[in-house]
């Protein structure tokens, strides 16, 4: 495996960056989970303090993937992959990108508007992004768990993508973007 | 950390105590050499003579009493909206100086209504059995590096503890200005009970920080 992305296979960097990334928001699901069962006292702030920091941090290797996307190659999707399914894969994309930005920053907003500035990990304390806004706060509640609905749909629909290529066409989509995949060329 | 540095930045706009300096910076300035000439000549002929000075109170504007607690690691802030000062203040006789400042607990605002009503809660402020904070000093001091304090006592949330609050006295064409910054531990005054006495999460350190417009009383 190399470390850069070659025409026929993931380098190590995209691999470790898809894969933490999913882990991540599988844990930030957990801990929001988490959080809703909390009554208000500490332990709630602690989640939270979790959540957003696992949040910003999301987002800082979102800007590192797509800057390591823009200057790599991108593996070819096998010849054989029928337009629609070249459309499909395309969309659901740029969709997972634009929410790995999009949660966090909605999140970080919500923070803002309840005039709760956030911390990275207790190492940094972060500028607001909105100024102290109630109705503004419910705005983005809203839109935090919308996004959060869209991106369960769009990473089903990803995963089905994967599964699909591996035991329906039986194609080495899937293998070359796991961790220890290997492709056959 | 633009956060960290909002009201240091504002409060070296309007001249107040810097959050983050120390204090012995802003004796020189603060120290009220213009009132010592300038106070007795300016008050008012037909004021009857307080014993020990004169008597300020709050004006109905140009007041902030400001808090800031850590947290999650981040610092929170918040003001309370409602107090009174009274001031009797005697630049040769600060021994007979006095300071009474009473604060309505449930005025606070941190801009966030569900944090607001966390607070006022009975595990916090208990705002519903204690419903005014009150710091009472019945003599004034100077410190050996300058710094002018009250000495007296807070009563929060029905404890009662000493506390030297640092004041800068400022002269203005109404009266005086008083300001000054003091950190106080929520816990020694049983802010925080159950979950709340952690310190993790929500800090101990309370910092606050006033503005007082004061007028002679007539």
């Amino acid at each position: 495996m190399t470390f850069r992305n070659t025409t026929r296979s993931w380098g190590f960097l995209s691999k470790a960056l898809h894969w933490l990334i999913v882990l991540l928001i599988l844990n930030q699901w957990i801990i929001a989970e988490r959080a809703h069962s909390l009554p208000k006292g500490p332990a709630l702030i602690q989640a939270l303090w979790w959540h957003k920091s696992f949040g910003i941090t999301i987002l800082m290797l979102a800007v590192i993937r797509l800057a390591w996307r823009l200057m790599n190659p991108v593996p070819d999707l096998r010849a054989e992959t029928r337009p629609w399914e070249r459309v499909l894969a395309r969309v659901s994309h740029v969709l997972l990108y634009a929410l790995i930005f999009a949660m966090p920053l909605s999140g970080w907003m919500m923070s803002s508007a309840r005039n709760f500035p956030v911390s990275w990990f207790g190492w940094v304390q972060l500028p607001d992004l909105v100024g102290a806004d109630p109705r503004l706060y419910e705005r983005l509640n809203d839109l935090h768990e919308l996004l959060f609905k869209v991106l369960v749909a769009v990473a089903a629909l990803h995963a089905a993508g994967a599964l699909k290529h591996h035991f329906i066409d039986r194609n080495d989509v899937l293998r070359r973007m796991l961790p220890f995949g290997r492709t056959h060329d | 950390m633009t956060n960290y540095l909002a009201p240091l930045i504002a409060a070296l706009l309007t001249g107040a105590t810097p959050l983050y300096a120390s204090s012995a910076a802003v004796v020189p300035a603060a120290t009220p050499a213009k009132t010592t000439s300038s106070t007795p000549a300016t008050a008012p002929a037909n004021a009857p003579a307080a014993p020990g000075g004169i008597r300020y109170t709050q004006a109905a504007s140009g007041n902030s009493l400001e808090f800031s607690f850590v947290q999650a690691d981040a610092a929170n802030q918040g003001v309370f909206r409602q107090f009174t000062t009274e001031l009797t203040y005697d630049e040769k006789n600060l021994a007979a100086s006095t300071l009474k400042v009473t604060v309505q607990v449930g005025s606070l605002d941190t801009r966030d209504g569900d944090r607001d009503e966390t607070l006022k809660g009975a595990d916090l402020l208990d705002v519903a059995r204690y419903p005014a904070a009150q710091y009472q000093a019945s003599s004034f001091a100077k410190r050996a590096d300058g710094q002018l304090e009250a000495v007296g006592k807070l009563t929060l949330r029905g404890v009662t503890r000493e506390l030297r609050l640092p004041m800068v006295l400022k002269p203005t064409a109404a009266g005086l200005e008083l300001s000054g910054e003091a950190t106080i531990h929520r816990l020694d005054y049983g802010v925080g009970q159950g979950d709340w006495k952690a310190t993790d999460m929500v800090g101990n350190d309370v910092r606050l920080k006033y503005r007082v417009a004061l007028s002679r009383a007539r």
